[in-house]
């Protein structure tokens, strides 16, 4: 099976070459028909082979970089220009090189996941903003609103630090997320530790541990507690595009849910509030969601173009 | 169609799938790594995603062509999963689950560019007579008639060095890609 395909591959390729001989007449055609009918699988090699020949044009004949849309990434520096050599190695190394600072933006619904220049990795929720900054004695990122998750690449020379409004998150090899609220931020850890204060009172640090979770309040006050593995897991669901509820209430379910669409999903007898709600959902289908507690609270549910309501008024 | 429609047709999809498509192979193999699809079946899914963009009767409705390709994907190895009925518990769920925006990320751009810069090299590691030949095809732009002249060789000749070219250059595509998609994962999986 495996030398058949070989052998077609290496046919394939055969075909290529004579195409690319640019003379064509109808006897090679017929020719070719008849070795694409002996299997269906070869019209995908044929695809395939012609395909690898011709993205050895010069990229000007192939890329139409003109009418692609721009990426959603804005760099104060164009980390294309920076073409050669340079570009290369890095690209290279999986990793995204720039000396400058740089913005990531994610719209409503959107959660990416970016590799950082230093081997570190962010994942970034819905509908946020930040911007990286990694030089050579530090490595900052400053949360303008959202949450954002990090994977902290080890390296003792240079702090990671997190800036969220006035709360500051240092991290030298660790994993943990940041979410900004107007009066705060919340700050999970995964792994390691990390060190989180409010700007100006540094010597009133507080250490967490993997595991833990604190609100950071912006007037000094920082809330700790220690949280189940599970549900800090259950917390970061977000970065595979989902919402890992168990037994939260249906109002906080439906407020986490609505920061992912711009179809908003709206309760509108208020007692369902309190019902709780499990299961796992994807943070893109408020439809499927409200399937669901329409399947198992037995409500009305109605999906209308710009928003789902979920019960109807007590009259 | 003539046949010369049919050659048309036949290369206008290429250098779509060339242009639009090859790019994400690795970020699709990465995705089908993840459903725990063994290698060869991701081979086969890559394949018949391949087969149903050769079926393509033009390709100027596809506004989205890696999200095309994702999808496409996605539908040919839940087939395969429910077909081998051992279906691990995630996969369906993972499978709906898939991040599908619709801009490529700029890694994703970056890592195709990767891939072109890297053919540039493996253009570097053909044997010496078949590497002349490619690029003066593919760099300067002569047609096989008229490398054959100026080398004083055969057009048959040159065929067959373009045809050692092409085999070269799959090989390269299929190495990069399953390197890439590994990292890609290994990444994914770091972050999970």
């Amino acid at each position: 099976m495996a030398s058949h395909n070989d052998t077609a591959r290496d046919e394939a390729a055969l075909w290529v070459a004579r195409m690319d001989a640019g003379v064509w007449d109808e006897h090679d055609e017929s020719e070719l028909q008849a070795w694409l009918d002996v299997d269906a699988r070869r019209s995908g090699l044929l695809l395939q082979a012609q395909a690898a020949w011709l993205a050895l044009n010069p990229a000007q004949n192939l890329a139409r970089e003109a009418e692609t849309p721009p990426p959603r990434v804005y760099r104060r520096r164009s980390f294309f220009a920076l073409a050669g050599t340079a570009l290369a190695a890095s690209v290279a190394g999986g990793l995204f090189w720039f000396d400058d600072s740089t913005r990531f933006t994610t719209q409503v619904g959107e959660i990416r996941r970016v590799p950082l220049a230093d081997g570190s990795i962010a994942a970034i929720n819905t509908a946020s903003q930040l911007n990286v900054t990694v030089a050579e004695t530090r490595r900052s990122v400053t949360i303008d609103r959202g949450e954002a998750w990090f994977q902290v690449a080890k390296d003792a020379g240079r702090p990671f630090v997190v800036e969220a409004g006035s709360v500051r998150v240092r991290a030298v090899g660790t994993a943990f997320s940041v979410r900004r609220y107007d009066n705060g931020a919340e700050v999970l850890v995964t792994e390691g530790i990390v060190e989180t204060w409010v700007s100006g009172a540094e010597q009133r640090a507080v250490l967490l541990k993997a595991g833990q979770r604190a609100f950071v309040n912006e007037t000094l006050e920082i809330k700790e507690e220690s949280a189940p593995p599970s549900s800090i897991d259950r917390a970061l669901a977000w970065r595979g595009g989902n919402i890992d509820l168990a037994g939260e209430r249906l109002s906080e379910a439906v407020a986490d849910l609505n920061r992912y669409n711009r179809k908003q999903i709206v309760l509108a007898d208020p007692a369902l509030g309190d019902e709780r709600f499990d299961g796992v959902f994807r943070t893109d289908d408020p439809e499927g969601f409200a399937m669901a507690v329409h399947s198992s609270l037995n409500v009305r549910v109605t999906i209308a173009d710009d928003a789902i309501t979920i019960g109807s008024a007590k009259k | 169609m003539d046949h010369m429609g049919r050659f048309e047709r036949r290369h206008a999809i290429a250098l779509w799938v060339a242009r639009e498509i090859l790019p994400h192979e690795s970020a699709v193999r990465a995705l089908l790594r993840r459903l725990r699809l063994l290698p060869q079946d991701i081979d086969e899914v890559i394949q018949d995603c391949y087969c149903r963009f050769a079926m393509l009767e033009d390709v100027d409705h596809i506004e989205r062509p890696r999200t095309y390709f994702f999808s496409a994907a996605r539908n040919i190895a839940g087939r395969r999963l429910r077909r081998a009925k051992i279906v691990p518990i995630d996969s369906h769920v993972a499978m709906d689950l898939f991040e599908d925006s619709e801009l490529p990320s700029p890694e994703q751009v970056a890592g195709g560019r990767l891939d072109f810069l890297r053919m540039r090299h493996f253009m570097d590691a053909l044997p010496e007579r078949c590497r002349r030949i490619v690029e003066l095809r593919k760099i300067e732009g002569w047609s096989q008639k008229e490398i054959a002249a100026h080398l004083g060789i055969t057009e048959k000749a040159v065929e067959k060095q373009v045809w050692i070219g092409v085999k070269a250059i799959q090989r390269a595509w299929r190495e990069a890609d399953t390197a890439v998609s590994e990292r890609l994962a290994a990444i994914e999986a770091g972050g999970q």
